[in-house]
């Protein structure tokens, strides 16, 4: 009689598909806070860049924008991109905080958009700091001058924009790992 | 009654092990070959672009009455710092995928797949980065900027400037291989846990 109102684990000894897979580690809190980080280093990095207009009158007005490079045009819509794209993976880890059932998929999920994000993040960081290197080392080679001892507010602003892009990326790769981990601790052994 | 239950549940049990066994050599033979596509490709972006050279002949008037001195000039892939950090990455690339793929050729322990899966994203940033680095500065040096006064040189230096685009396209494709790593191993995780 004891026996069968006993829970049912003697019997379903071994593990079934759902019912006894390891809950495996729960970094959802963090995964919040790191795409927040990554929202506000997207923000500062396009809100930054895009101010840097400068105007130098050497006589004639010459001014630097960051429209003028494709490799910045480029930078900016990337991370604008990558800025929408945390908003939504923000709101979706929030609600996989409150709905637990959906987790191991949206884990998945993560990882897959992360990694194209990252590629795309990274990217934008490589170009816009190749082009700012170029500018302001210069190119003896092929004649190209440098422009940051003239233009240093821009040269400013185009640099702070791609350090924060370059943390960013960072973010990003965590974002990455604590995926991947919180995946690998559900595996059953 | 309970012995049949038991016994049906062996049997989806050890079909669902052999399913997930077979699934898991499957991913991990595509696993093998991904990565030696992978570090092929890197391999040969950088030799492409590390064999690269060319000299041209440049006229220059230095007095209006002489005629124009002939200046060979040379490009060489190693005049443009982001041509370096292109083939250093490349060459990084190239030392992984060989390392991880003879780490994979042997048993696969858990700690070995958290380290690969560490690296792998590091190396899909680092490659992704180089290419964006070397595709804006051959973009300069395709089209110049005018707002800056950089003027182009692939109309004088064609051969060098068209095996620079194949070396960067080759690189593409080599980081989308890497990126195809990272993603294929969790794949399979997931279907490792339900």
């Amino acid at each position: 009689m004891a026996s069968t109102d006993k829970p049912v684990d003697t019997e379903y000894s071994r593990p079934t598909s759902s019912a006894q897979a390891p809950a495996g580690v729960d970094l959802f809190k963090f995964d919040v806070i790191l795409r927040f980080l990554l929202f506000a280093a997207s923000l500062v990095s396009v809100v930054v860049i895009v101010t840097g207009n400068e105007t130098k009158y050497i006589p004639l007005p010459r001014p630097a924008k960051f429209r003028y490079s494709p490799a910045f045009v480029y930078f900016v819509a990337a991370l604008s991109v990558a800025g929408l794209y945390s908003i939504i993976t923000t709101l979706a880890s929030l609600y996989a905080i409150k709905n637990p059932a959906l987790k191991a998929k949206l884990l998945l999920y993560f990882i897959l958009w992360d990694a194209l994000i990252l590629g795309i993040i990274a990217s934008a960081t490589g170009t816009a700091g190749g082009v700012a290197y170029v500018g302001l080392k210069g190119n003896k080679h092929v004649n190209w001058n440098k422009i940051c001892n003239v233009y240093d507010k821009f040269c400013r602003h185009v640099g702070a924009s791609v350090a924060v892009a370059l943390f960013g990326s960072i973010v990003t790769v965590l974002l990455i790992w604590i995926s991947a981990y919180s995946l690998h601790s559900r595996v059953p052994k | 009654m309970e012995g049949q239950r038991k016994g049906s549940f062996n049997v989806m049990e050890g079909s669902e092990a052999n399913g997930k066994r077979w699934c898991g050599s499957v991913v991990r033979t595509c696993d093998l070959v991904l990565r030696l596509l992978a570090f092929l490709l890197t391999l040969v972006a950088a030799v492409v672009i590390g064999a690269d050279k060319q000299t041209a002949v440049v006229p220059i008037k230095l007095v209006e009455s002489m005629p124009p001195l002939y200046v060979p000039v040379a490009a060489k892939w190693h005049y443009l710092s982001a041509f370096v950090y292109f083939v250093g990455a490349n060459a990084m690339a190239c030392t992984y995928a060989t390392l991880s793929l003879l780490l994979s050729l042997g048993k696969r322990r858990k700690w070995m797949e958290t380290v690969i899966t560490v690296l792998d994203t590091l190396m899909v940033a680092l490659l992704f980065s180089s290419n964006g680095a070397a595709i804006a500065v051959g973009l300069l040096g395709l089209q110049g900027n005018s707002h800056v006064h950089w003027n182009k040189v692939c109309n004088m230096f064609g051969k060098f400037c068209d095996q620079v685009a194949a070396s960067l396209f080759i690189s593409l494709l080599g980081s989308i291989t890497f990126l195809l790593l990272l993603l294929l191993p969790q794949l399979f995780r997931l279907k490792q846990t339900t």
